[in-house]
């Protein structure tokens, strides 16, 4: 037995999975198996996502964690001996991966960006970032199953086939586990997704207080873009929600124009505005790094700066 | 009272790596620091002695060179380091250092609670606490952003994508902790000059029950470049004016 072994926690990073999972499996001759947790009625999706085999985990109980699947899938794992097992590198994810990659004693790349198959030597290469994003290592895992988390949105999803056939397996119920979740607090608002976002105006920490993000808010508003923040604004100072971070623990945005307005540009943060097409700055210390990554930057204080750029924008477009 | 190991990582500080010529990291200018998250989970260690008493090990593995870690992560509170060092423990990968923490801790240290970073600055792989938890055969609560002790087990709540999920589990277990999770102290003079009277435990290669191969192998390091104009401009009114006509000479403004 072999195959291209995949795990996520839902519908969607399945099917993004399964994209990059049949690729590989093509290459290396073999076949796909999703894992698919609870309960589900997707199981033929999943087929027709790309998955010849189902091993459905039956649901948890209410204070089970995620993490109690854990014995079960390493048995299926030394029973089947899989080529690769592709895990979606959520929170629990991550942690899932490194502790079954233990138990399994294999390499594990964590935050894959990018695999290449290379054929001479049947090694799978794979990327991911390293340094705080100044590197890029390229890793290969000498053991089996070679094992990598891939973020969510890395892949699009498999497009959808219909007609596949597969077979479904049911797996026992895991034990109880030694821990237990007492409770689980949603969070209370939704955020607007800015990954796609056309323009993004950023607020760094040389935002003095929180009043004063509606400056920032007015130069995104009047270009017709979205706020964003770095991870002091978000994690520290809690001004804004976790989801509008960029950086390498945040989100990677893409926009036309990026502007940093009191924000550093430390590589953690930069990391996640490379692949926008213009990059500016506003920092009135002329050598934060920012401007050495930026296409365009002011030097000067951002109160007055930011008044005087909503205006000329408004001109602008006038 | 618990007896507590606060994984440490002593890690290149990337702010100094510039990209060379060819694409290659050019590492002629870097300095070493603590590694970003660690100093969470040493300053967690320390509060939570602070609160019930007990002990505190910072726990390491890396080459000789890095005693200077050692003496950093002492005036964060520690009562004392071990050290697991040899030249070979340069590029270790995250298989290898779990192993080697886990062949320590398990034949020499006694515990109760074992603190990681969510990360190390520099791999960022997040795969050693959990390792190192799965291991020793310990339960696990990764990502935690507030940690308790109550009675023989920790409640510890977690940060996951959808919120928070409050987990219990039995010591001992292992954590590893968000940075949101307390404000690392900056240590003094003082505590610079306690932390070089502190017990330091060092442990070699040969103390170690097995080898350790790595199961992952870097084929290449290369530097994320990024070309950019770096064109710059001042707050004059004039200036402001040439940045906004660049910017719709780009096509961005619309
Ligand atoms: C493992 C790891 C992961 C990380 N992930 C991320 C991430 O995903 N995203 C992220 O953002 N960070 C991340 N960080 C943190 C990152 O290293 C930086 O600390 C952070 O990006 C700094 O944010 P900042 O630029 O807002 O703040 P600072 O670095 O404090 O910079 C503030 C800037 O504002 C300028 N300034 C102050 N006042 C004014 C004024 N009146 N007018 C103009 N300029 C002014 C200052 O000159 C300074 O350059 C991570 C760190 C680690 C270790
Ligand atoms: N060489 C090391 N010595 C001791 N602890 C380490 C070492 N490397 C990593 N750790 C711990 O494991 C955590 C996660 O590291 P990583 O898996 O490399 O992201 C770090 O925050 C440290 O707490």
């Amino acid at each position: 037995m072999a195959g291209v072994w995949i795990f996520a926690e839902n519908l969607q990073q399945t099917a993004e999975l399964l994209s990059i999972g049949s690729d590989l499996a093509s290459k290396l001759m073999t076949t796909t198996s999703a894992f698919l947790i609870g309960n589900t009625d997707s199981a033929d999706d999943c087929i027709a996502f790309g998955a010849d085999e189902i091993m459905e985990l039956p649901a948890l109980a209410g204070d089970q964690p995620l993490d109690a699947y854990i014995p079960v899938i390493v048995a299926e794992a030394q029973t089947a001996d899989p080529d690769v097992f592709l895990i979606a590198a959520t929170v629990r994810g991550k942690d899932i991966a490194a502790r079954l990659a233990a138990r399994l004693k294999t390499g594990l790349c964590s935050d894959c960006i990018g695999v290449t198959f290379d054929e001479g030597n049947n090694v799978l290469e794979m990327d991911r970032l390293a340094y705080g994003g100044a590197a890029i290592q390229k890793v290969a895992c000498m053991t089996r199953p070679v094992m990598a988390t891939i973020p969510p949105g890395t892949y699009k999803p498999a497009p959808q086939q219909s007609g596949r056939q597969g077979t479904i397996r049911e797996l026992q119920a895991p034990q109880p586990s030694p821990s237990t979740v007492l409770e689980r607090r949603p969070k209370e608002t939704q955020v607007k997704d800015i990954t796609e976002s056309r323009i993004v105006v950023c607020a760094g920490r040389g935002i003095e207080r929180k009043e004063d993000l509606s400056l920032v808010q007015e130069l995104a508003t009047a270009l017709g873009g979205e706020i964003g923040c770095t991870r002091p604004i978000s994690e520290e100072a809690h001004w804004l929600p976790e989801e509008l971070c960029i950086g390498l623990s945040g989100i990677s945005v893409k926009p036309d124009l990026y502007i940093g307005l009191g924000v550093s540009g430390q590589v953690q943060h930069v990391t996640g505005i490379r692949d926008a097409k213009v990059i500016c700055a506003v920092n009135k210390d002329e050598n934060a790094p920012l401007f050495g990554a930026a296409d365009y930057g002011i030097v000067g204080d951002l109160y007055d700066v930011v008044p005087k750029l909503i205006e000329a924008v408004k001109k602008a477009k006038a | 009272m618990p007896n507590i190991i606060a994984c440490f990582k002593w890690v290149i500080d990337e702010a100094y790596i510039r990209a060379g010529s060819s694409g290659e990291l050019d590492m002629r200018s870097v300095n070493y620091k603590l590694s970003d998250y660690d100093r969470n989970a040493i300053e967690e260690a320390a509060r939570i002695k602070e609160e019930h008493g007990g002990t505190v090990i910072a726990l390491t593995v890396g080459i000789p060179g890095g005693t200077k870690g050692l003496k950093d992560a002492l005036s964060r509170g520690p009562d004392k380091a071990c050290f697991i060092s040899d030249p070979s423990f340069e590029n270790l990968e995250p298989s290898q250092t779990a192993a080697i923490l886990a062949d320590v801790i398990g034949r020499k240290l006694d515990y109760d609670l074992i603190i990681c970073g969510e990360g190390s600055s520099d791999l960022y792989a997040r795969q050693v606490g959990p390792r190192l938890a799965e291991t020793l055969g310990i339960p696990c609560i990764s990502f935690v952003q507030k940690l308790t002790i109550d009675g023989n087990r920790i409640i510890a709540e977690r940060k996951v994508e959808e919120g928070i999920e409050v987990t219990a589990a039995p010591m001992p277990a292992l954590v590893t902790v968000v940075p949101d999770i307390n404000n690392p102290r900056i240590p003094g003079v003082k505590d610079t000059l306690t932390a070089s009277k502190k017990e330091v435990i060092t442990i070699t290669k040969d103390d170690l029950s097995s080898a350790y191969e790595p199961t992952l192998r870097t084929v290449s390091m290369t530097a994320a470049s990024m070309e950019r104009n770096c064109v710059k401009f001042t707050a004059e009114p004039s200036d402001i004016t040439a940045f906004i006509e660049a910017l719709a000479k780009e096509g961005v403004l619309r």
